[in-house]
């Protein structure tokens, strides 16, 4: 019998986007399983393929974005998340989910600060695949659309140039076609150096089906929104890695 | 010792640290004024005098706490005590006395309608929020409720705690409903208001008002996670001092988990945020008016809230919930603990013990803990058996939980603190508080106007679309998350670019093949002249948005939310009446029944040059069934060879219109709905809808016609060829009323050229015309009359004033 692949989605007090984000991995396969951040232990990673932080307020956001909940996560499993890494784990952050694996030192460097509008912004924005090799996005095309929904979605590098050299490396897997929130570079999602680990501001589970699309008469798939490759991609190079094992 | 120095120091009994008893026996009703006063109670000297008399029944003095409990029981906020008055009605001279505006017009016409549909509505009036049947084994429900007084005082907290506390109604009704959409709609004063036009001390500028509120609203929603997905603005200089602040929320439940009730022995607990000093009398400090000095003492009655704290006790609830743990459970809003536990354990009575309430601070007296209003907090009737799980949850979601105490089944709520009983009462001895016997008087003032020429109505057109009544609301609704639960599918804004405006929301909800649909309606404007033609007009809006974008014309409904100036006043409450005559006729005729409603009064304000009222404003949201996604029909153009065709009837009537406002009519006549013939246009367009013959649909409301046109062409598809020679209208109606009318129970159909017959052939006998067609050879607007031009403006230019109106001042 087929083994379905387990995804974990940790849940801190203010995390609001993880029933979607479940019903989107188990819409492409994934058996997924939301821990709320008072019952995470090192143990529940065990046996689990994808860990998933999904998108929200965690605590509020009140200090910087994502800061408490790796204060949390740290104090409640240590380097678990690392150690899941190191051990071929699947890693992926959506918006604040992003921000905290930024937090957790699991991504490149960079701070996601307050948009240059210096509001909230819930939109639409067209992205650029520039890692079509990654895990996350192999059955994306080169643009496609997601919306966004944060205030502090603006990424930042200590120096300028490092952001330039993300675009180099392949790190910046994920930009935006024109300026959307001042992110260094345009930059909307990040991977590590393995590729298992990918942060994005984006919500792919917002745009899971067609009918998710502001556009009636969006030209795109004829039942899925772009979200669901995400997630399809995600769910393949999972399989394919377990199979490999 | 010193002397005592206030009315209550003169009465109270041997002082205790927590609780006083108040002799109140011997005193005269001006005494007992007073002492209302003194103690902010908000209670008149008849309701005293019947507070005394009930005492001297029962052969003993109150407590402070329990005459805070009856204050807050016998609270405008809380019963509604207008809405039950016997009222001698004036109309045109002719008088007749009404009884009770909420049993004659709201709750006996709702329950003719519940007869009508059986298994329709499934809880409606007693409960939070009232439910409708949306499959099977899912209902869903809309709640709206007004927190206008706190928002004239601190908008940002005020509009926060709005939100919050009408998203804690969703969780507390049945035995918890999930929240999943948001509506909020706001009036205010014009964002340019000269500050020398604000005529009193420390009233805060709309331009504040407006971005506090609008933060407000977006720190609390985003934050639990609820898409707000639907509103309206209104601005006004009669808001200035009173701006008005709706917050609604909708939510889901199994069928089964409707029902709720209290029984003896169960435990009785609170969860969620601690009680505090902030927010006491809310609701006593609501259901009065506001003066400059209100800017000053009344900062106690308003919070700040703390959304994670109730986004964890919401989780809780719904995981509770899903276990089967709840037997009862309400939210503590107006009132706190004393009206949640009050509702609880009216029937069955019971104890709470004011030791086990976890407070902010040390120090609170029992009647402050007893009707804090501190934010974020649930009360549950639970079993006994079902606390270790229970608390257990509660840990995993990191929100408190405490044993407050239980029900008996004795009738009696009894209230200990420090060892002693402080509050004994029989609440069904409560509920007769005194009838108040009110006048009111309605005469119209209109008068025939001649409609002025049209020099041109190109630039009259950008003249409207510019107006703040109409402009895109887009720099709020971008502030707000309304895609997260990602099930928004039909957005606040649309369309092939993606910011175009929509008549409603549309919501796929998890589990179910149906959709829900929500939206709204409020035109003040038209009820300072005509409040009957308001009210109509409202439902008729309501109904016929909710239809337009795809529900079920059979299965709406909706709810209604006032709010006036002074009720004392015999024409201010006049046109309530008239108002709630008219919004009953609606709902009566449509057969969509109201499920919910709340009323907010003494909106006026005491201005150096006098007292300011709002105008009577109400407003009608609603809530219907998509049977299906292939309906959902948004309100922008599609194709760029399509035919536009109009439903519904163009009438000789500016009153009420944007159009009329800016030209300075103030009298002329405000259309009138008819609505039996509205609704059988209704019926046939959700033929055509199920057909699959609809592109898309507008409604025809604030700007009229030609507003209607430039807003469906916002999505940038096409320009429009229109000629309005066929438009079914009055043959006096001049070009001023068929491009800037307001005529009700209109919409604009966009239809593929191929089934124009058909969907002709259903309207058959119905107003119904083609008036144009989409175009891709350029991309103007243009109306013409035949060989005249009316209008040719490039759908581009008019689309930048529309969006960049209030952008400017955002």
């Amino acid at each position: 019998m087929e083994e379905r692949p387990c995804a974990v989605l940790l849940k801190f007090p203010g995390t609001n986007c993880d029933a979607e984000t479940a019903h989107a991995l188990e819409t492409v396969g994934f058996v997924t399983e939301t821990v709320p951040i008072s019952a995470l232990k090192p143990e529940t990673l065990v046996g689990v393929s994808l860990v998933v932080l999904s998108g929200g307020f965690s605590y509020g956001d009140y200090v910087m974005a994502g800061k408490l909940a790796k204060l949390v996560t740290e104090q409640r499993i240590g380097d678990t998340l690392k150690e899941f890494r190191d051990n071929g784990g699947y890693l992926l952050g959506i918006c604040n989910g992003f921000q905290i694996l930024t937090q957790l030192d699991l991504l490149p460097e960079g701070s996601l600060v307050e948009n240059s509008s210096g509001r909230f912004q819930c939109q639409w924005v067209t992205l650029e695949n520039k890692a079509p090799d990654s895990p996350f996005l192999s059955q994306l095309p080169e643009t496609f659309e997601f919306p966004i929904a944060h205030a502090e979605g603006r990424l930042v590098t200590a120096e300028p140039g490092e952001a330039a050299g993300y675009l180099e490396s392949g790190a910046a897997a994920l930009t935006y076609t024109e300026d959307v929130n001042g992110s260094f570079e345009q930059i909307a999602g990040l991977q590590d150096e393995t590729g298992r680990v990918f942060g994005l501001m984006p919500h792919p589970e917002r745009f899971l089906r067609r009918g998710d699309h502001y556009d009636p008469d969006w030209g795109g798939d004829e039942t899925w929104g772009s979200g669901y490759y995400l997630f399809r991609s995600l769910y393949e190079s999972v399989t394919s890695s377990d199979e490999n094992e | 010792m010193s002397e005592p120095t206030t009315v209550l120091d003169e009465i109270a009994e041997a002082p205790a640290d927590h609780y006083r008893v108040l002799k109140i026996s011997d005193l005269d009703g001006d005494k007992l004024l007073e002492l209302s006063q003194f103690m902010k109670l908000s209670l008149s000297k008849e309701d005293m005098l019947a507070v005394q008399e009930i005492y001297k029944e029962w052969d003993r003095e109150p407590t402070d706490v329990e005459l805070e409990v009856i204050a807050q029981t016998w609270s405008e906020h809380c019963k509604h005590r207008i809405f039950g008055a016997t009222i001698e009605h004036e109309l045109e001279g002719e008088k007749e006395t009404v009884t009770s505006l909420f049993k004659t017009y709201i709750y006996d016409v709702s329950k003719r309608i519940f007869d009508t549909k059986p298994g329709f509505v499934l809880s409606a009036f007693h409960d939070n929020a009232g439910f409708i049947k949306l499959d099977d084994e899912l209902a869903v429900c809309l709640k709206a409720e007004t927190h206008n007084h706190p928002s004239a005082i601190e908008p940002y907290a005020g509009a926060n705690t709005g939100l919050g506390g009408v998203i804690r109604d969703i969780l507390g009704a049945g035995k918890g409903a999930k929240p999943i959409g948001s509506l909020d709609v706001f009036c205010f004063g014009a964002p340019d208001t000269s500050m020398d036009n604000i005529k009193a001390d420390d009233v805060i500028h709309p331009l504040g008002v407006m971005r506090g509120v609008v933060r407000g609203v977006r720190d609390y929603g985003n934050r639990m996670g609820i898409p707000t997905v639907s509103g309206a603005i209104q601005f006004d200089d009669s808001y200035i001092y009173n701006p008005l602040v709706y917050c609604g929320t909708a939510g889901v439940i199994p069928i089964k988990d409707i029902d709720k009730k209290v029984g003896p022995g169960m435990r009785v607990i609170a969860v969620g945020g601690r009680t505090g000093r902030d927010g006491l009398h809310g609701a006593t400090f609501s259901s009065a008016a506001l003066d400059t000095e209100s800017h000053e003492e009344d900062q106690q009655a308003v919070q700040i809230g703390n959304p994670i704290e109730e986004k964890k006790a919401a989780d809780f609830v719904l995981a509770a919930r899903d276990k089967g743990l709840i037997e009862f459970i309400t939210d503590c809003g107006a009132g706190g603990f004393s009206s949640a536990c009050g509702e609880m354990l009216e029937e069955c009575g019971g104890t709470i013990n004011l030791d086990n309430a976890p407070l902010k601070e040390p120090g609170l007296v029992s009647w402050e803990i007893f009707i804090s209003e501190s934010q974020e907090r649930m009360v549950l009737a639970v079993k006994d058996d079902s606390i270790l799980e229970l608390q257990k949850l509660a840990d995993l979601y990191e929100t408190e939980m405490t044993d407050l105490g239980s029900a008996d089944g004795t009738g009696i709520l009894k209230v200990t603190h420090h060892g002693e009983t402080v509050c004994k009462l029989d609440c069904s001895k409560l509920h007769d508080a005194p009838i108040r016997q009110m006048k009111s008087k309605w005469e119209l003032r209109t008068e025939p106007v001649e409609a002025p020429i049209l020099e041109s109505p190109g630039e009259t057109l950008k003249e409207i679309l510019s107006d703040f009544a109409i402009v895109s609301r887009e720099p709020i609704i971008r502030e707000y998350d309304h895609e997260v639960q990602g099930n928004t599918v039909l957005k606040p804004l649309a369309g092939a670019t993606g910011d175009a405006p929509q008549d409603g929301a549309v919501l796929r909800i998890s589990g179910s093949e149906h959709l829900m649909s929500m939206s709204l309606s409020l035109l003040p404007e038209w009820g300072k002249t005509d409040p009957y033609a308001m009210g109509a007009a409202c439902v008729d809006e309501c109904v016929r948005q909710l239809v337009a974008c795809g529900s079920d014309p059979d299965k709406l409904a909706i709810l209604d939310n006032f709010c006036m100036g002074n009720p004392d006043d015999e024409r201010e409450l006049g046109a309530l009446v008239e108002t709630v005559k008219a919004i009953a006729a609606g709902a009566e005729a449509y057969g969509a029944p109201f499920v919910s409603g709340k009323d907010s009064f003494y909106n006026y304000f005491e201005t150096d040059e006098g007292p300011v009222s709002i105008p009577v404003t109400i407003l009608i949201s609603g809530m219907g069934i998509v049977e299906k996604p292939e309906h959902v029909t948004g309100s922008s153009l599609r194709k760029d060879d399509s035919v536009l065709c109009v439903i519904g009837s163009t009438k000789s009537e500016l009153g009420g219109s944007v159009f009329a406002r800016r030209k300075g009519l103030t009298n002329a006549t405000v259309p009138e709905t008819e609505f039996e013939g509205a609704m059988a246009t209704y019926r046939k367009y959700y033929e055509a809808v199920k057909e699959g013959l609809i592109l898309s649909a507008h409604d025809v409301s604030e700007g009229g016609l030609a507003v209607t046109l430039a807003e469906a062409a916002f999505s940038g598809k096409a320009g429009l060829d229109i000629d309005l020679c066929s438009l079914p209208m009055d043959h006096d109606a001049s070009k001023a009323a068929i491009l800037f009318g307001e005529s009700p129970s209109r919409l604009v159909i966009e239809v593929a050229p191929e089934n124009l017959e058909k969907v002709a052939d259903l309207f058959e006998g119905l107003p119904f015309a083609c008036i144009g067609a989409a175009t891709p050879d350029h991309g103007n607007l243009r109306v013409e009359w035949g060989k005249e031009t009316l209008i040719d403006e490039p759908i581009d230019e008019l689309k930048s004033l529309w969006k960049n109106g209030l952008a400017q001042y955002y």
